[in-house]
């Protein structure tokens, strides 16, 4: 019996070293490039090359999968990986580099880039540079932050979010009541390597209910490393006294590959510019995340659980009518840095758990997959010490099936979809009813390509079906979505013409709710003769290059028929808190141009100057005002100076300078305050104090200036609490 | 190296753990009347420190507290049954 267990042992290493995959990577001018990024996207498995610039696959890659490689400095390139292709790569020298403004071409969990308009930002590094990782992604144009102070964060995409914005995690649907915007996106930078963002409803394989757009978080790719392989990071901010530790182990072995991951961050009260603290801004963070994959030939198991566990205070709470507070009951004038890290309230407690199981399997010229997730995310919000104000268990099950074909020029892909979500009160006390909502939907795209030219298509229909004992309410809703999507591409610009349309039935808060909602202080009622959501969005993209310069024009408009939204009355619950109820609009309409600039000076290899503006409309045409909460116009601007290719003898990598303008915000509702223009400027430093240990410096909001974000949940408060003011951070990073 | 990397990785994955362990919060606390003046501002009234099943009465809906006598001074609160009661903290100055 042993014998015959070694004996496979010795077929199986065997098999393995006769099907590696080998290639290697050269520069315009043939020689070989070092530590370039070989990313096995549907394996999900990164390769470096060696200074030979070589690199090798243990096992076979199968084909038609995507292969990208990329390094900084050099032009990115894809391949559909064929059986015994030649893998000698050339990338040619670039001095810049646009991806974060979407001119090149990489592949993507939400489609193709050419046809799709999908824009990717790196987060691997984003501890390290950031304060908070969606203040880091609202660096892209078009989209901004809803906050309740640092502690609670959300995005906003071209105006829109809550229901409208889907979040994706490694593939899984993220409903953790994000219809609130006092409920952040519940998980952390921890982990994640890369966010994928669609701009309107064009992501019909994940869109469905997405009239706003999807986010796609994507964890780091499993790499190649017998021995164990990782980081520990550490994170101080004087603004809320931030202590945040991260770390990361690596590690595979024949195929088997193994990620686990840790986070803890604590979090006081933050610093206004005028050097008070907002009262119960503070927050924790406890995160811990483990994949496991292993490979064969022709197929990939990946299992994934991870773990986010919040407590959040909810700053600015008040009794009075929000404008009658005066700014100095609802701060402190110092921080007690033993009372005040503690749990106070009102709190938020949230738990996640997240279990993903995958499995891929590629033959001839196709890729089937299979996706199974399970998200459970438990919400107690207390006002009182003992008794919460409500607790509820949102699960969410969802199994989806995709496959993948190519005819010459074809890329077919078909899928389905069957969700269940149960919201379930633990209390009698509640805001949202116990409910069901079951779902099932079916997609198609076809995707076309031929030289410099290339167009999409694509139909999705989805059924839902809502129930709810409590509120005698069983009601279902059918909704087809569509896109089409063209592009041009002669030798050094690309047009693309995109429409989508989608639709977006009501959810279980915009039905029934019925109760104190203490995080954003009020009382807020559903309504349950709400009807299916329908958007039409039609996005102009041209995109131009040269080596120096990079530009994108990108005008859009969007129609949404049936609007849901949530309105104040004029009565009041208790004498104290407004009280709010859902209804619909007949039509709204988003439209905007986004711009970016990426220069690069001929005489400066070195530095970097990006330029991105946004500037969106809203009008609600039932009345022909704008709608509440239109995220003010904004200029963003980055300089980045490289100093590695420099042989100065310093131990600086890089400085970094991110201006942000917004401009003033009038376009407002009644009983809306319009909001002041403002500069925030931050500045960082990167530095390599030994070989694996780097340190950056931040000093954020500079001039510290007073001021109060349109989408600041707490702008209404006091007269508008202004984000921090002038801080430090200092964030030290090991490598292993 | 291997060592000391070992070493590292175990003292921070330690320090996160302890980190997460040590945050009992007490579990007592100053309740007060929000009583609201004809100008509509709330002005609190102590009514004294609560602990543990206490706290968990003071804090239950149909919990009333009685003022014998009015307070008279910056702002007068009327002798009275009061059932707004809470025990959340404020800013502390």
């Amino acid at each position: 019996m042993k014998k015959l267990f070694f004996l496979s042992l010795i077929v199986m290493n065997v098999f393995t070293i006769y099907s590696q995959t080998k290639g290697v990577i050269f520069d315009d001018n043939n020689l070989p490039i070092n530590q370039v990024n070989i990313y096995l996207s549907d394996q999900n498995i990164l390769l470096y090359s060696n200074e030979k610039g070589e690199f090798i696959s243990e096992s076979d890659i199968p084909n038609n999968s995507y292969i990208n490689f990329y390094k900084n400095g050099y032009s990115t390139k894809v391949i559909r990986y064929v059986s015994n292709m030649s893998l000698d790569i050339i990338l040619n020298k670039l001095h810049i580099s646009l991806d974060e403004v979407g001119i090149s071409r990489s592949y993507n969990k939400l489609g193709n880039s050419m046809l799709t308009s999908v824009e990717k930002k790196s987060v691997s590094d984003i501890f390290s540079y950031s304060t908070s990782m969606i203040e880091s992604i609202s660096h892209a144009s078009g989209v901004d932050v809803i906050s309740s102070g640092t502690g609670i964060q959300k995005l906003v995409v071209r105006g829109l979010s809550g229901m409208r914005v889907v979040t994706y995690l490694n593939g899984m649907k993220i409903e953790n009541q994000q219809w609130a915007n006092d409920h952040g996106i519940g998980f952390t930078d921890l982990g994640l390597y890369e966010i994928e963002l669609i701009k309107g409803s064009s992501a019909l394989q994940y869109g469905g209910e997405a009239i706003g757009g999807v986010l796609y978080f994507k964890d780091n790719p499993f790499v190649i490393s017998k021995s164990i392989s990782g980081y520990l990071n550490s994170k101080f901010n004087n603004s809320n006294f931030l202590f945040s530790n991260q770390f990361g182990l690596k590690w595979s072995i024949n195929n088997l590959y193994i990620n686990l991951y840790g986070q803890y961050s604590l979090a006081s009260d933050y610093r206004l510019p005028n050097n008070s603290y907002l009262f119960n801004s503070r927050y924790r963070n406890t995160a811990i995340k483990f994949s496991i994959a292993k490979r064969k030939k022709n197929q990939q198991n990946i299992f994934r659980y991870q773990y986010n566990g919040d407590e959040i205070g909810i700053p600015a709470h008040t009794h009075k009518d929000l404008n009658n507070v005066n700014i100095d009951d609802i701060t402190n004038s110092n921080i007690d840095l033993i009372d005040d890290y503690k749990v106070t309230r009102p709190t938020q407690f949230i738990d996640n758990h997240l279990l993903v199981y995958e499995n891929n399997y590629f033959f001839n010229n196709s890729k089937l997959s299979f996706h199974f997730g399970h998200f459970i995310n438990n919400l107690k919000e207390f006002e009182k010490w003992t008794i919460p104000a409500f607790d509820m268990q949102l699960s969410n099950s969802q199994l989806r099936t995709s496959l993948r074909t190519h005819y010459n020029s074809f890329t077919l892909n078909f899928g389905a979809i069957a969700g269940v979500m149960k919201n379930k009160n633990s209390i009698s006390e509640r805001l949202i009813p116990d409910a069901t909502n079951n779902e099932m939907g079916f997609y198609s795209t076809i995707d076309f390509e031929k030289k410099k030219i290339g167009f999409n298509t694509g139909l999705r229909i989805d059924f839902k079906h809502i129930n709810s004992n409590e509120q005698n309410y069983d009601n279902s809703f059918l909704a087809l979505s569509s896109s089409a999507g063209m592009y041009f591409n002669p030798e050094n610009y690309i047009l693309k013409l995109i429409y989508s349309g989608s639709f977006r039935s009501p959810h279980f808060s915009e039905l029934f709710s019925n109760g104190m909602h203490h995080g954003t202080n009020r009382y807020e009622i559903g309504n349950a003769k709400l009807k299916l959501e329908k958007g039409h969005q039609i996005d102009l993209k041209y995109q131009w290059s040269n080596q120096h310069f990079g530009l994108v024009v990108n005008p859009f408009t969007h129609n949404i028929l049936d609007f849901i939204s949530i309105n104040p009355t004029d009565s009041l619950f208790q004498n104290s808190y407004k009280i709010f109820k859902y209804s619909q609009y007949k039509e709204v309409n988003f439209s905007g141009i986004e711009m970016n600039f990426h220069f690069h000076p001929h005489s400066l290899h070195n530095l970097h100057f990006e330029q991105s503006y946004s500037f969106i409309k809203t009008k609600n045409l039932d009345n022909n005002q704008a709608l509440a909460l239109t995220p003010s116009n904004k200029i963003k601007t980055g300089v980045k100076l490289n100093f590695e290719e420099n042989n100065l003898g310093f131990k600086f990598k890089s400085f970094a300078i991110f201006h942000l303008y917004s401009l003033k915000q009038k376009n407002v509702v009644v009983n809306e305050e319009e909001t002041d223009a403002y500069n925030v400027i931050d500045l960082a430093l990167n530095l390599e104090l030994y070989n694996r240990i780097s340190m950056v410096l931040g000093l954020n909001n500079l001039l510290n200036e007073i001021y109060v974000p349109h989408l600041s949940r707490v702008k209404d408060v006091g007269g508008g609490i202004p984000n921090p003011g002038r801080s430090f951070s200092v964030n030290i990073n090991y490598k292993f | 190296m291997k060592k000391t990397t070992y070493f590292l990785t175990t003292l921070s994955i330690s320090a996160m753990l302890f980190m997460s362990s040590c945050s009992k919060d007490s579990d007592c606390h100053e309740c007060h009347i929000a009583y609201m003046n004809s100008a509509q501002e709330e002005v609190e009234v102590e009514i004294g420190e609560f602990c543990g099943s206490e706290l968990e009465d003071v804090e239950a809906p149909g919990y009333t507290h009685t003022i014998e006598e009015t307070i008279i001074g910056l702002d007068t609160v009327p002798a009275g049954t009061y059932s707004d009661i809470h025990c959340e903290e404020h800013a502390h100055d």
